[in-house]
């Protein structure tokens, strides 16, 4: 198993007040799966996400990623633990401005400490990947959103990590881009990467193998993607409707 | 990287740069125009000598001149009576003085130091003859119209002509020129000119001016290890010539060379003080705007930094990245502060008579005294970069 949760929580000091962003999230994910994770704002997805993603501490409970302890560990050691395991990809893509595609896809190289010369050979073999290579000498106000997004993915992808953490990866795009993302995310899921994204769109979860929805700080639906996005049967018909006209 | 970014700012760093450059080239012009001034004032020194001691009515070293006016003037038979007895004395040589214009035909210098004196005035005052000779002793008993002249004179006064065996007239008195002072080039700092000044001798300057002028005397000792010695005599031996009572001080001064540096030390010590003060404030200044440029510029990147921490950038990497730009900025700005305090040294050193000079060890501590106030005022941004919690930073807009 790649990601194990055992009982998850996440306490926040707000002033005085407390809020209790998860409150026992438990459940584990097994290498090559797409799990959706959906949930309204104020579910708590985005405190998950950061947990997944070492950027976060959980107050209490167990999270093992890849045979390692992660839920205590330093911040030197959390932050090589994202820069081995953890590739991320963002709503905003979060590209540096002022380096070119190459640059910010060799960034997770750099701090691995990777030699120029072979960082800038796997950075061109990841653009290569997301069929941006004609695009790798453009800073990123050159590119279209979508093209962006497929940087981003190339970053996330170039220091081979086990889980890909992808946060409304097609929400600043248009419909046609974001559906071109979502089919680079099947591709990559079919060539055996681990996959969790975090998303509020059913249709977006409803093509996902696997969703799990959260709501008050806990999980509420753990499933096949189809079912669990919708709530009720009237929803679903919806969402499959939205879904068949995606495609 | 950090040059990247850096050149990301073009305006924004040269300004900084510019506030860094000004500051070091202040303070390395200012150690310039000190080491000058002080390089200056010992070749000052060197031309009055260091052996000489002037016997005078009051010290150099205070300026409460009143407090000294009601001592008597020396006399020839004290300093006759010094000396026939001074064992550590190599000369000493009596001295009136008087400032007038002097004429050769058509030829005129005005405000010539004329000084009476004797045979030994050469030795006692460290001014040698360079041609002719000097004053005899047959000269002042005789009270002869003969004159010795510095070189100053003689370039006012003849052009291409021999000066010896010619008449000048001093204060409208002729003389015969026997012999020429050697040059002793201007002293720099104190303004005076020892070259613009003629010896004649002492009964003839009484005889031809009047008596009634303050005498002083000028004197040398036998070499510098026993300037002490001979001070201790001279004193000595002028109390019991002036019959100065046993337990009251000297009512006279023995003033030479040194006591000008300490003055001078003195004087200057604070002044220095307060210029390389203000050198180090200007290159605070400097410093502080880099601070500040550096908060800005964390703060317009928090994004970024959010990123790279994300992507497993370590907190002392952030702390490394930030240090490099402030220390880049820093050491660009100390160079070509360094350049600047250079360039205005030089120019100092061409235009006034100072030799204005920055050591290269000076330039060395510049750029790295500059470098290091980058690091020193670079630390606090940069640690507040690495400490931002990357997932708020990564939704900073």
């Amino acid at each position: 198993m790649l990601i194990s949760l055992e009982d998850i929580t996440r306490i926040y000091t707000v002033g005085t007040e407390e809020v209790r962003a998860l409150r026992g999230v438990s459940f584990g994910v097994n290498k090559g799966e797409w799990v959706a994770i959906i949930g309204q704002s104020g579910s708590g997805k985005s405190t998950l996400m950061n947990v997944l993603g070492c950027l976060d501490t959980p107050s209490s409970g167990r999270y093992q990623l890849n045979g390692h302890d992660v839920s205590h560990l330093s911040d030197d050691a959390l932050a090589d633990i994202r820069n081995k395991e953890i590739g991320f990809i963002f709503q905003t893509f979060q590209l540096l401005p002022r380096e070119t595609a190459l640059g910010n896809v060799e960034l997770p190289l750099v701090y691995r400490g990777v030699r120029a010369k072979e960082r800038r050979e796997r950075a061109r073999a990841a653009l290569d990947k997301v069929q941006l290579s004609d695009r790798m000498h453009h800073r990123p106000n050159e590119l279209s959103g979508g093209q962006r997004q497929r940087v981003a993915i190339a970053r996330a992808l170039v220091a081979e990590p086990s889980l890909l953490l992808a946060d409304e990866p097609t929400g600043n795009l248009d419909s046609t881009t974001g559906e071109e993302i979502i089919r680079l995310f099947e591709e990559l899921h079919t060539a055996g990467h681990t996959i969790c994204l975090v998303t509020h769109e059913p249709s977006l979860a409803a093509r996902c193998p696997r969703a799990i929805r959260l709501s008050d700080g806990m999980v509420v639906a753990d499933g096949v993607g189809r079912d669990v996005a919708a709530e009720n049967v009237a929803e679903r018909a919806r969402i499959a409707a939205q879904v068949a006209a995606a495609r | 990287m950090a040059v990247k970014s850096l050149l990301a700012h073009r305006l924004r760093t040269l300004l900084t740069t510019l506030g860094v450059s000004i500051g070091v080239g202040t303070l390395l012009a200012i150690i310039g125009i000190i080491v000058g001034l002080n390089a200056a004032f010992s070749d000052d020194l060197a031309v009055m000598g260091t052996n000489t001691l002037w016997i005078q009515k009051f010290p150099w070293t205070t300026p409460e001149w009143w407090l000294y006016r009601n001592r008597k003037d020396l006399t020839l038979s004290q300093i006759e009576l010094v000396r026939s007895q001074a064992k550590f004395l190599s000369a000493i040589a009596p001295n009136v003085n008087f400032s007038a214009d002097v004429q050769y035909l058509d030829q005129s210098v005005s405000r010539v130091w004329v000084i009476g004196s004797t045979e030994d005035y050469p030795i006692a005052a460290g001014h040698d003859i360079s041609l002719g000779r000097g004053i005899s002793q047959g000269d002042d008993d005789n009270a002869r119209p003969v004159a010795v002249l510095g070189m100053d004179v003689v370039d006012g006064l003849f052009h291409g002509v021999n000066p010896l065996g010619t008449s000048v007239k001093i204060g409208g008195r002729p003389f015969e020129v026997v012999g020429l002072f050697q040059r002793k080039g201007s002293l720099k700092v104190l303004g005076q000119r020892p070259d613009l000044k003629i010896e004649i001798p002492i009964h003839a300057f009484m005889g031809a001016f009047g008596r009634a002028r303050r005498l002083s005397a000028v004197a040398s000792a036998v070499d510098t290890e026993h300037l002490p010695a001979a001070m201790d005599e001279l004193s000595g031996l002028l109390r019991r010539a002036r019959k100065t009572p046993p337990k009251s001080e000297d009512d006279f001064s023995l003033n030479r060379s040194e006591q000008l540096a300490k003055m001078w030390k003195k004087l200057t010590g604070a002044l220095y003080g307060v210029v390389v003060a203000v050198g180090i404030i200007t290159l605070l200044v400097g410093g502080i705007g880099i601070m500040n440029i550096m908060l800005v510029s964390v703060r317009e990147r928090t994004r970024e930094i959010g990123v790279r921490r994300a992507l497993g950038a370590r907190k002392r990497t952030i702390v490394m990245q930030f240090l490099m730009e402030a220390a880049t900025v820093s050491a660009v700005g100390g160079a070509v502060g360094t350049t600047l305090g250079l360039s205005i040294a030089k120019v100092i050193a061409l235009v006034s008579p100072l030799k204005a000079s920055v050591s290269p060890l000076a330039v060395l501590g510049g750029v790295g005294f500059a470098a290091m106030m980058g690091l020193v005022f670079g630390i606090w941004p940069a640690a507040r970069a690495a400490n931002l919690d990357p997932v708020e930073a990564l939704r900073y807009e």
